[in-house]
């Protein structure tokens, strides 16, 4: 036992007694590593971190950008040099050949002031480097009602179609706008509605965290728009868990938010009736059963070790019946309809391999509407699928290419009184490449291509897309987009007529931007060139039309953006300024004219206070356009006569009760302005030979809103003003 | 057998020159720190890092000193980049020490530093993501004085939005004060910060 313990003391000494030996022994085969580091442009960079990879030998570097330090180790090393905003470098060195040297580092084009590609597209929320609406401002902006699609409007470059609710992007029309969220196509993103009133987005701003909206020059990655893409992203983790409440002058919403581990789940219902608010202020409209709805949307979301799986279902049943007025009517005609709705999505994104990234999914929609006008009975049924599967690889930070592949399934059934059948089947497949480089911090390029093929028009498509981007100065940046859009005529033609070619548009736009702290000024030039727009020979596209792809137009004009929020404490606003030089010879259309959707300048100014002393928000938003284009058939020539002016001025205020009660107020047309969108008229003359006409209106001048919003959550902090 | 015996004393020299090394250089770069030159102490401690790939306290140390520069930072453009920095580090020692209290301080800190950067666009999210930290920090480390001032001073901070009882948060701040005077770290190198920014905040608490 002794010995052992003896023995073992002797090892031990001899372990301390060899590491005296063998320490000193590698100290004194140390190598000097020395240098200087600077950026693109020659200047030195103090600060610098310089080191051999796994050990401790390194430096910093000093004002004059020279580094010096000594190592023990030999051989084949990887030195390191890293420094804040800088790409790092790993430089293989071998230590005994190594050779005092200058390295220059390069920017990292990760950083904020960075140029990015800004031509064409407004960003909302957290993620976008400038973003232009905050998530708050979806919901706070006054007179948009907490619909996405409304806030966007105050966005130059979209147009105030009051009597559709829907966008219309840049001299093109509503269904020119492609919807998607999580990437994934959203083929009914409104709505039912009858003529003349305006529909509202389906999507509660609540479960969206990213919004992009683009008014032209898109990527590659989307397809089947002629003007403008509206990317929608869910919220990717909740922050806690809660229950809201709303309690509304329209109607009921109840959402709950539960948090576990690894995944999460947001379930949000709504019930909406109009009839006691129609009840108690008169309307312009005849209801006999005012607006109803019972929606729903979910969310459940999964997180993998690295990857994401979202799923998203909304539940939407609607109904109205109401009595529309005709000029060429001797009676009101009833209107009566009913509307299912429902849509799922699935979505992948997680990242494998070295540097790739793969997002993939799938989505079904099914739209449902079943309408009676009078005696007849129209009933209408969508199945619309798409498959995505889109693959991204970084070759570095500077060079990106993603590729991949969509796949689009709509099949559409209408039946006119169970005697006239219409509807069709068709499948678009599509392929495309894209690749995102950086020259420089300053200077980037995204070019890319997409092929798609439509086996119900029997017909290949090729659209080449590209964008540049130039930072001018450190707070300014220039953008050129170039692209070639096509998409398949409308529901309304394909149902009747397969013999289609796709409808194109070319656009060209220049865009500058500058942002400094809490401003942001946008300018942007397009020009949109249309061919292959449908005509048809008759009143309305019908069964028996004559149809052609012999249509033709353009839009040209220059939009403006500025938002502010710095020049007053707790202030924020923006101003929007579009003017638009748009004609189009398409429809049933005599010559190429201004449609009646488009007014030659809008104007938005949408402001926001918040008043500490009263824990309140105040908002208010004008909007203003020109008078838009009609067709009074008294007058010899198509299309001569414009509407007056429009105006609408709308207030809202957020009142915190507590920090998570809420009382909301708004009042959109607080002037009563009586805005006039269009005139009706008959299709025949009077005994005086005059054609008599009625003006299309809102259905109330006045829109009154009051709700109360709860909020129970765990940190007794969190409130419904982003819902609001 | 000899060859064995050379190879095992080599080991133990390795290890035991390598522990100095770690002590030494853990050492010098709290002090370089203390001494105000915080990006060479970041560059050390990044240095360390990347040896001690079983430690979390270096690259704590990167993210902390990142994130502090981020509050000091007098352009507002840089924050995002020491603040990215100091996630990138923090996400690192969070894989080797995962469900510490400490680290979870210094991620409430980074939110806190996205909400200075641009609280319109940063403030609803990351104060909700900042309080799950500290609810969490909490759960783990009831007493951790930085835990509780910390989450004082935040909510303190957020009083006048939030209508929160500043008086209670007040006495949170006495106790953490007397919570620094009995902590003992695990090690001389572990985190022992705070306390003088907490008796500040105490004093400003009795105005």
């Amino acid at each position: 036992m002794k010995t052992n313990l003896q023995a073992f003391l002797t090892a031990n000494r001899l372990v301390f007694t060899l590491c005296v030996f063998l320490f000193p022994a590698a100290v004194f085969s140390q190598t000097t590593i020395s240098g200087k580091v600077t950026d693109q442009k020659n200047n030195p960079l103090a600060g610098v971190n310089i080191y051999i990879e796994g050990t401790y030998d390194g430096a910093t570097t000093t004002e004059t950008g020279d580094f010096s330090f000594e190592t023990t180790t030999t051989g084949n090393q990887v030195m390191v040099v890293s420094y804040l905003a800088f790409e790092t470098l790993n430089l293989p060195v071998v230590i005994e050949n190594y050779q005092s040297q200058t390295i220059k580092l390069k920017a990292s084009v990760n950083t904020l002031d960075a140029v990015y590609i800004s031509a064409g597209t407004f960003e909302a929320g957290e993620k976008a480097r400038v973003s232009v609406l905050k998530p708050l401002d979806i919901v706070t902006t006054a007179g948009s009602a907490g619909d996405i699609v409304g806030a966007l409007q105050t966005l130059p470059g979209t147009q105030t179609v009051g009597e559709s609710g829907r966008l219309f992007v840049r001299g093109g029309e509503s269904d020119e706008t492609q919807t998607f969220v999580d990437g994934l196509r959203v083929a009914q993103p409104y709505g039912a509605s009858a003529n003349n009133l305006p529909t509202r987005g389906r999507f509660s701003p609540f479960l969206f965290s990213g919004i992009s909206f683009s008014t032209g020059g898109y990527s590659a990655e989307y397809g089947d728009a002629l003007s403008s893409v509206l990317l929608l992203n869910t919220i990717e983790e909740p922050e806690q868990e809660q229950t809201d409440i709303s309690l509304m002058t329209v109607g009921l919403g109840l959402g709950n938010t539960q948090k576990w581990n690894k995944s999460s789940l947001s379930v949000n219902v709504a019930y909406i009736d109009l009839s006691p608010y129609q009840a108690a202020i008169p309307q312009n409209v005849k209801w006999n059963r005012p607006f109803q709805s019972l929606s729903g949307e979910t969310v459940y979301r999964y997180k993998f070790n690295s990857g994401m799986l979202k799923m998203y279902a909304a539940f939407d049943g609607s109904r109205f019946d109401l009595n529309q007025e005709s000029i060429n009517a001797p009676f009101v005609s009833r209107v009566d309809l009913k509307n299912n709705n429902f849509y799922y999505n699935a979505s992948y994104k997680g990242k494998f391999g070295s540097n790739w990234q793969i997002i993939s999914g799938l989505s079904y929609g099914l739209g449902d509407t079943k309408t009676k006008v009078d005696t007849d009975r129209i009933s209408s049924t969508e199945h619309s699928s798409h498959l995505k599967l889109k693959l991204k690889k970084s070759f570095s930070d500077r060079v990106k290419v993603s590729f991949g592949g969509d796949y689009f399934i709509t099949k559409y059934d209408e039946d006119f009184n169970k005697e006239f059948g219409s509807g069709y089947d068709s499948n678009i497949g599509a392929v495309y490449g894209e690749a995102d480089i950086f020259f420089s911090k300053e200077f980037a390029a995204k070019a890319g291509v997409r092929i798609s093929n439509n086996d119900l028009l029997h017909q290949t498509a090729v659209s080449p897309r590209a964008s540049l981007a130039y930072k001018v100065s450190g707070s300014s940046q220039l953008s050129l987009a170039y692209g070639i859009f096509e998409q398949a005529p409308k529901q309304d033609y394909l149902k009747y007529n397969d013999r289609f070619e796709n409808e194109k548009a070319s656009h060209y736009i220049l865009n500058y931007q500058y942002t400094a702290d809490k401003r942001t000024l946008r300018a942007e030039l397009y020009y949109k060139k249309y061919n292959d727009l449908v005509k048809y020979d008759t009143d309305m596209a019908m069964y028996n039309s004559n149809f052609a792809n012999d249509g033709f137009g353009y839009a040209k004009g220059l939009d403006l953006f500025w938002r502010d929020g710095k020049s007053v404490k707790f202030l924020e606003y923006w101003l929007s300024y579009s003017y638009i030089d748009s004609k189009r010879d398409y429809r049933n259309y005599v010559s190429e004219v201004t449609p009646g959707f488009i007014a030659k300048q809008n104007i938005s100014l949408v402001g926001k206070y918040f008043i500490l002393d009263w824990k309140s928000q105040v908002g208010i938003s004008h909007s203003f356009n020109t008078g838009r284009p009609y067709n009074d058939p008294n007058q010899t020539q198509f299309m001569s006569r414009k509407t007056k002016t429009y105006n609408n001025l709308s207030v809202n205020w957020a009142y915190l009760l507590t920090q998570q009660k809420i009382l909301y107020f708004s009042i959109s047309n607080v002037m009563g302005t009586k805005n006039i969108y269009n005139y009706e008229y008959s299709n025949t003359p009077d005994a005086e030979g005059v054609y008599s006409r009625r003006a299309i209106t809102p259905s109330a001048d006045r829109f009154f809103f009051v709700g109360f919003f709860w909020t129970i959550s765990q940190d007794k902090k969190k409130n419904q003003l982003d819902n609001l | 057998m000899t060859k064995i015996f050379t190879m095992i004393a080599l080991f133990v020299c390795s290890l035991l020159s390598a522990q100095t090394l770690y002590e030494k250089g853990m050492g010098n770069a709290l002090t370089v720190w203390k001494s105000g030159k915080s990006a060479e102490a970041s560059a050390l401690f990044e240095r360390i890092a990347t040896v001690e790939k079983n430690n979390w306290l270096p690259n704590y140390y990167v993210a902390f000193i990142n994130t502090v520069e981020a509050f000091k930072a007098e352009d507002k453009a840089k924050i995002p980049a020491y603040l990215d920095k100091a996630q990138k580090a923090l996400d690192e020692a969070a894989i080797i020490s995962p469900n510490n209290a400490e680290i979870m301080v210094v991620q409430a800190m980074i939110y806190t530093g996205w909400i200075v950067q641009d609280p319109m666009t940063n403030g609803m999210k990351y104060s909700n993501k900042a309080m799950e930290q500290y609810y969490k920090a909490q759960v783990i480390a009831p007493n951790n004085p930085r835990v509780v001032s910390c989450k004082a001073e935040f909510e303190i901070g957020g009083a006048q939005w939030t209508g929160a009882d500043v008086k209670s948060l007040c006495k949170d701040m006495e106790r953490a004060i007397k919570l620094y005077a009995d902590f003992k770290p695990e090690s001389p190198f572990h985190p022992t910060w705070g306390l003088e920014r907490a008796q500040e905040n105490l004093k400003s608490c009795s105005k």
